[in-house]
C-alpha cells in the first residue's frame, strides 16, 4: 500500500487536499494512506510514509526536509502549483506516485 | 497559473488560490532572508520582489471577493476562507517586517 504524507504549515489546507485524494483513489480501485500533519510534524511522520508532499508556504524547507527524508530513502516535493491552487485530488495524487517510481 | 479565471472556479478552489499565491510569496521571504544571511544581496532583493507579485495575485483574489460581496452577490463562508484569509494577513506582516529588516541589515552594513 502507499504511503503519502502531506504538509502544510498547520495541516488545514493539506486535510482537504487529502480527501481529494481519497475520492480519486478510491475511484480507481486502488489503495492508499493519505494523511497530512501541520510542518512541525513533519519530519517525525515521514518515517511512516513512502513519499512527503509539502505545501507551497513551506517550499523553502523543501531541503532540509529532504535531508531528513535521506534517512529513509524517500522523496520531498512541493505540491504541483496547479494541483495545489485547483485542489485537484487526482493531479496531487499522480505526483505522489510518480515521485516513488523516481 | 494566471490565466484562470476565478469565475470558473468553486468558493473552495478560490480558497486554495488565495493560500497558494500567499504560501509561494511566504517560501520567498524566508527565502530571501536565507540569500542575504549568505551574502546574495541582488537574490535576495530578487524574492523579496517576487514574493511582492505573488501577494499581489493574492491581494486581487481576496479584494475580487470583497467586491462580490459588497455588491450584494453572497460569497459562501468556510473555515477555510478564514484559514485562507490568515494565511494572507500574516504573510503581508511578515513581508512588510522582513523589508524593513533587511533595510536595517543593509543600513548597518551587516
Amino acid at each position: 500500500m502507499k504511503r503519502i504524507l502531506l504538509a502544510c504549515s498547520a495541516g488545514m489546507s493539506t486535510s482537504l487536499l487529502v480527501t481529494k485524494m481519497e475520492q480519486h483513489v478510491a475511484s480507481i480501485n486502488e489503495d492508499a494512506k493519505i494523511w497530512a500533519v501541520g510542518q512541525d510534524q513533519a519530519r517525525k511522520e515521514m518515517a511512516n510514509a513512502d513519499v512527503v508532499l509539502i505545501g507551497p508556504q513551506m517550499s523553502f524547507l523543501k531541503g532540509d526536509l529532504q535531508k531528513e527524508a535521506n534517512k529513509y530513502g524517500i522523496k520531498v516535493d512541493v505540491i504541483d502549483m496547479m494541483a495545489y491552487g485547483l485542489a485537484d485530488g487526482k493531479k496531487a495524487y499522480e505526483q505522489a506516485v510518480k515521485l516513488m517510481g523516481e | 497559473m494566471e490565466n484562470i479565471d476565478l469565475d470558473t472556479l468553486t468558493a473552495e478552489q478560490i480558497n486554495f488560490m488565495l493560500i497558494l499565491h500567499s504560501g509561494n510569496a511566504r517560501s520567498k521571504i524566508i527565502q530571501a532572508l536565507r540569500e542575504y544571511r549568505e551574502g546574495n544581496v541582488e537574490e535576495s532583493d530578487n524574492l523579496l520582489i517576487q514574493a511582492e507579485e505573488d501577494l499581489k495575485a493574492s491581494h486581487e483574489i481576496h479584494f475580487k471577493m470583497i467586491q462580490k460581496e459588497a455588491s450584494g452577490e453572497r460569497v459562501e463562508f468556510a473555515l477555510l476562507l478564514m484559514h485562507a484569509e490568515d494565511h494572507l494577513m500574516s504573510t503581508l506582516t511578515m513581508k512588510e517586517l522582513v523589508r524593513e529588516l533587511l533595510d536595517i541589515f543593509k543600513q548597518k552594513n551587516l
